[in-house]
Parts: structure tokens; sequence; C-alpha cells
């Protein structure tokens, strides 16, 4: 089995599982770390280290990291939060944000259209680009625009975003502007540091760095007013309820802390590959019937859509998966719909040119025995596709 | 060789699998997506549905999808599913819609099975570099005929004839030979999840919804003229008006109850006249019909183009067919019932057999209507 689905979810860590099973098995680690007794001290312990962990690696105070369930869900926390309390003040609640981001922030984005803010898109280009000065043209237009939200890396296409530079560019117009990163695909790829990147609140995950699922954070700088999605206890500082699960908390750490540690030796192979890769279909590109998406100049370098013409991506996923070579169409959030990938479609494809998309993202553990096999399995996978190949009369 | 068989998340389509891979076959599970149960009646509109209703779902709905993922587990063979939202809409539920404010009375079953079954999910499969495409109807395909399936409660034929002679080479349906107490039995013995699944009884995309309410939807959505769907008259066979009616799309040929119409004398609807949007009604004799008229006529036997031959032919679902003489002429046909048949809808399907063979199939006409 060829596993090129990175951008979906990562194996796990061996050393991270170790972390995750050692603290979910110590006797003396399962007391309530809101507890005042000596397990609950124990408890707490684990996680204020692994906060201090998580906040050292992304340049952040440990006050400033609020652990979640998900990625998804400390972006609807930074979100609802930051714009329920900026409306709360009466300052400007309207949002920027890009037609590229991820559905956890699209979905937030449009409820909270829907209760009234204003939502602008920020322009991108046909290559998925989207520049400071776009951000400061928008910004200039939109004074109602409170809060911006723009992703580090693409989920899809793996453009990686000159998210400082868009930063300093608004602060120039709206100082006081408030801005969130998704930084879930970014992390782990390309450096993340909240103080560098200049934003003031920052999503990751910990299923996307070889860490455990069901965990994430929000790094949010402290003078952001945020107003707690969920009510219930004081735990994270009431910012999100809810008594915290130790063991996944010190495996996310430990996550955080390799991926930020061996940056450059995970992903100094893993884009070498991908570049080769690029090579190989860019010379079948005519051949073949290929397109390719995204910014080859600045990405984070794992990941490649390929457009096939006159096929429908979910057909050739399967035809490689029944071959044992696992990719995917788009975002694993909207798998199993034929809708084109909105990404997609905001770069200018037709609905058809969207649907017929897949999406191979590398990481650790790829060789570039996995990729020959993907270049000898995709012709014969676009043939059967397109009709061309034996099988039930046509 | 490769199979592909069509999962919908019941027992039936979970034992075809089954046995196809217990016949040594490499089979691919493959469910369609049709339709996205609306949010408020996903259980909401049922004040307290039991347990078993809850499990029921119908055909391809988000939870059945997931059933099937579950028995493909059990049966260590993989699944996908493919999304034909988009078809299933335009094919069957907009058509649904149109068919019922023209004052026919669709059979949705049989528009699923030609476009979507057996179009695109036959090309899905062959584009998967399949043998054969599979499905748990009860019916039988032998020697190049599609046959009646051997359990007569489950016989499944008569929606099957829009799917044309052509691909019955490429169709499997192992379960034409099988009785419905075989199916549960093999189901319980793999000990699948859903072998004690009741059957679905409702159209899939319509659900414990009230069809009309459906109708009424789509055909504000396609732009169709309200008035189609309007309340109208209720009259007698000399014209005279005796009720009102909720809309020509609230009746189907044949139905007696649910009529407000005063008198004690049973009186069934007799025929729709969407041009006046009248409900004619009338007594039990006056439903009689000697002659009906087909068109978009199916062949799934060597016929001639033109001619006259003897068949038995069915008029629903589930009743038996009666005997007849039939004038074929090119796609169209006329038949005439040894005895007159009762309750003849426009818009459903007319299925000619010869003994448990199908001949062809075509759509009924309305009275006075040669074309659809």
């Amino acid at each position: 089995m060829i596993y090129l689905d990175h951008n979906a979810t990562t194996p796990l860590d061996p050393r991270v599982a170790e972390r995750v099973a050692q603290v979910m098995g110590d006797p003396l680690l399962q007391g309530n770390p809101s507890s005042i007794h000596a397990w609950g001290q124990r408890a707490r312990a684990v996680i204020e280290r692994a906060r201090r962990t998580v906040a050292g690696a992304l340049g952040a105070e440990p006050l400033e990291v609020t652990f979640t369930a998900s990625g998804t869900e400390a972006a609807n926390l930074a979100l609802f939060g930051a714009v329920r309390a900026l409306r709360e003040r009466g300052a400007p609640a309207g949002i920027l944000t890009s037609p590229l981001e991820h559905p956890a922030v699209l979905g937030p984005v449009r409820a909270l259209a829907a209760e009234g803010a204003p939502l602008r898109l920020v322009e991108v280009d046909g290559r998925g680009r989207i520049s400071p000065e776009a951000v400061a043209a928008a910004l200039s237009r939109h004074p109602e625009v409170g809060l911006v939200s723009l992703q580090a890396a693409n989920h899809e296409l793996g453009n990686a975003y000159p998210l400082a530079a868009i930063v300093a560019a608004a602060r120039v117009l709206r100082p006081e502007i408030l801005f969130h990163c998704d930084a879930v695909q970014a992390l782990g790829k390309i450096p993340v540091d909240l103080r560098t990147l200049g934003v003031d609140l920052l999503s990751v995950s910990g299923h996307k760095i070889r860490g455990p699922k069901g965990i994430g954070a929000l790094l949010h700088r402290r003078h952001v007013a945020l107003e707690p999605l969920l009510r219930g206890g004081h735990q994270e500082r009431g910012r999100r309820p809810g008594t915290e699960a130790t063991p996944l908390i010190a495996g996310f750490a430990r996550a955080v802390e390799l991926a930020v540690s061996e940056l450059d030796a995970r992903q100094g192979p893993v884009r070498a590959l991908a570049a080769g890769l690029r090579a190989r279909l860019g010379d079948h590109a005519r051949a073949w019937g290929l397109r390719l998406y995204g910014d080859p100049e600045a990405s984070v370098g794992n990941t490649i859509a390929l457009g096939v013409d006159g096929c429908e991506g979910q057909l050739l996923l399967i035809n490689l998966d029944l071959e044992g070579i696992m990719v995917s169409t788009g975002s694993a959030c909207s798998s199993g719909t034929l809708e084109p990938s909105p990404v997609l479609l905001a770069l200018g494809c037709t609905p058809e040119e969207g649907r017929s998309v897949l999406r191979i993202s590398l990481g650790v553990g790829n060789s570039e025995a996995d990729l020959d096999a993907l270049v000898a399995a995709l012709p014969r996978a676009i043939a059967r596709v397109r009709g061309e190949a034996e099988g039930l009369s046509a | 060789m490769r199979v592909v068989c069509a999962m919908s998340g019941g027992v039936d389509s979970s034992v075809t699998a089954a046995i196809l891979r217990e016949a040594g076959h490499e089979v691919i599970g493959l469910t369609m997506r049709l339709y996205d149960v609306p949010e408020a009646s996903a259980g909401a509109c049922a004040p307290a549905p039991s347990a078993a209703a809850s499990r029921r779902g119908t055909c391809c709905s988000p939870a059945e999808i997931d059933r099937a993922k579950e028995v493909c587990d059990q049966l260590g063979i993989p699944h996908y599913t493919v999304d034909e939202r988009e078809r299933f809409a335009a094919a069957v539920i907009d058509d649904f819609a149109r068919e019922y404010s023209a004052g026919r009375t669709p059979n949705p079953c049989v528009r699923c099975n030609e476009h979507v079954k057996f179009g695109p999910l036959l090309a899905r499969a062959r584009a998967l570099g399949a043998d054969a495409l599979a499905t748990g109807h009860y019916a039988r395909i032998e020697g190049g005929a599609l046959l009646r399936g051997v359990d007569p409660a489950k016989d499944q034929s008569y929606f099957l004839f829009a799917m044309g002679a052509a691909i019955l080479g490429d169709v499997i349906m192992p379960l034409g030979t099988w009785t419905k107490e075989h199916v549960r039995e093999k189901a319980r013995r793999l000990d699948l999840i859903n072998a004690e699944a009741p059957d679905s009884q409702e159209l899939c995309f319509v659900g414990a919804r009230a069809h009309a309410a459906i109708v009424e939807e789509r055909a504000r959505a396609l732009g169709l003229d309200p008035a189609a769907l309007a309340p109208g008259a209720i009259v007698d066979r000399e014209g005279a008006a005796i009720g009102e009616h909720d809309g020509i799309h609230t009746v189907t040929i044949g139905q007696r109850r649910g009529l407000r119409v005063p008198g004690t004398a049973p009186r069934y609807v007799l025929r729709v006249v969407p041009a006046r949007n009248e409900v004619i009604v009338g007594a039990a004799e006056a439903l009689a019909r000697g002659v009906i008229e087909v068109d978009d006529l199916r062949r799934l036997a060597p016929l001639p183009e033109r001619g006259t031959i003897a068949a038995s032919v069915q008029i629903r679902h589930r009743s038996p067919p009666s005997p007849a003489t039939i004038e074929l002429d090119g796609r169209r046909a006329r038949v005439r019932f040894a005895e007159p048949v009762r309750a003849v809808a426009p818009g459903q399907a007319a299925v000619f057999y010869a003994g448990d063979q199908v001949l062809a199939g075509g759509w009924i006409a309305a009275e006075g209507e040669g074309t659809r």
C-alpha cells in the first residue's frame, strides 16, 4: 500500500505514539487536571508542560495557547470568538478571507455572514496566489472589515502564502485589524511562528503533523478578546471548557516539537521527491493530457494538484486505490461529492476541469519506488476511465 | 472476474456482493449518493420514531451509504461512493414533478434504473475495469433474456424493462434465483449487520414526506406553472362539479380514498384532465379499459418492428399480468386486453411478458394521446 494523501492526515510518529501511550497508561496520570489532589496536580503538570512546549515551538507565550479537539475547532473558536467580541465592542466586525480557504474556515465565516457580518473575498490569480497588494486593496475598499482570515498554505494546491508581508501591508492601512491564520497545512512543512507571521490568531492541528487525531490548538495574542464557543467549566481559562484530553495534549506537544525541530530533515527529502514527481508528470503532460495546478515557486513542496483531461477524478482515485495507491480528489473534507472543488473554481477552472483533479500529497515515509508505482499506474487508470482499455463492451 | 456490485445499503445488494465474493470474484462495492435528506425530514418531523423506523432509512440515503461501507468491510471488499445527485435530481425527481404536474402517475424506480443505474453506473463499472455490473434485483438474466425472479413476491422485472437489450450481457442479477427468505437466511449466517433490516417501502427520495409536497417544491424550482398544481374541480362523468381536489398531483387513477365528494356510492378517480385542472370520478365499472396505448417502447426480445403478437401485459408492480393482443408499431404499441383491466394510470409502465420472459415494455399514454 502506497500512501500519497498526507494532506488529509499523516501516520502517527512512533515517538508520539509512545508518549500518548505512556501518559494514557501511567497510573499516576489518571486524574482530572482540574482536581486539587495529587493525581490532579500531576495531570495538570503534563498539560502545562505541553503548553510551554507548543508555545516555545510556535513563537507564542504559554498563556497564548488554547488546546482544542481539532484544527476545525481552533478555527471556529478564532473566528466566532473574535468576530463576536468585535461586534460586542461595536468595532468593525466584517471578515476578509479568500475563496481558497479550507471548509473549517469558510464554514464559520459563512455562518457569521448569515449572522450579519459583512463578508469580503480577496482576489486570487489563476495559480491560486494571493499578493499583499490584493489584500491591501481589499482593505482600503472595505473599512467594514475587522478581521482577516488567510491560510498559510493551501490544502489542495500546496501554495505557501507570504503571510508576514501580507500582514505588514495590511497593518500600514489598518494597524488595529485582527489576523487569523489557518496554519493547519503549513505546520510541519514550512516554518510557522506566531510572532514572525505577525498574526493575532493561529490554528494548528495534531494529525497533520504525525500527531494524534482529535487534538489541535488555537494560538491567540493576549490583546485578542475571544468569546468562547462552549460554555461549561473554567478549563483553558474558560476559553475551552471540557476536561482536557491529557494523553492527546501530551502527544500533540511531542508532535509539534518534532515537526519544528526536524523540519528540514523531514521535509528536505519530501520536497525533493515531490519536485521529481512534478517534473516527471510535466514530461508526460502532453501525452497523457495532464494539467498541473498551483504555484511551485512558492509552495510547501509536498502537494501536486493534477488535472486529467476527460477523466472524473473520483474514478481515477478508485482505479489507483484498487492498485494499492492512495490519493484524493481534493480536500477529504469534501469527498463523496462530485461538486468541483471550490479552490479550483476560484482559480477559474470549469466545473468539468474541477471534477477531474487528483491531489497527490507526499510525506515522511514515501520513496522513489512509490512514485515509480504511481507513474506506472496512472496511464492505466487514465485509459480505463477514458474507455480506452479492455473490459466491458462499451 | 472483476465485478462492480451496486450496493444500496440494504440486505439484498449486500448478499449479492457476498455470494459473488464466495464464488471467487473480485468484488468492488459501489454506492450512488442520490439525494440529500433535508434536515427537517431526517427524523425531526416524526414525533418519536421507533427503533425499527429509525433504522429503516431508504435506499442510498446517507445512513445507508455508511451501512454499505460497513457491510463491505465485513465482506473484506473495497467500497466507494459515487455522487449522482445531479443526475438523479434531473432524471428522476424533476421528471416526477413534471409528470404529476401533467396529470400522469410517474414511475421513478423505472426512471432511476434506466437513467442512473444502468446508464452511468454501468459506465463507471467499465471505467473501473469491471467485467460485469451486479445488482441485487430479483430478476434473472439468462441466455440474453430478462426473466422474472423466482420469488413471485419479490420479482422486480417490471421495473427493469427500460434497461434495454443491449446491456443484458454486461449485467448479472444473482438474486433472480433466490427467495427473500433465503437471502435473509444467508445474511444471518454471514452475520451481516443489515440481516434484519426491514425492506424499504416508500420511494427513496420521498421517505416519510408527502409526495405532493415534493412535487410542489420541485415544480416551483423548475419554474413550472403553479396553476397546474392548484386546487380544482372534481366532476362526474357528465361534467357536473361535485367537489374540489387539492391539485391533480394529489390523486391517481383508481383512487377512492380521500376524495371530498358527497353521497355514499363509492366513487373512483377515472381520469385527470390537466387542461381543465379537472378530476373526473365515477363508479368502479367505469375504470375498466379494454385498450391502452404505449409509447417509448423498449424491446428486450426479438420482436417484429410492426405486427401483432400475443402476450400478457402487466400495468402495475405486483398486479397479475393480463392476456392481450398487441399491435406493434416501431416505438409504439396498442394493447387490446382479452378482458378489460381496471385503473390504468398514464405514466406507469406496461410490460409485456411471455411466461416469465420480459418481451418489451413502455409507458402508458393518456387516453387520446399517442405520444409523450
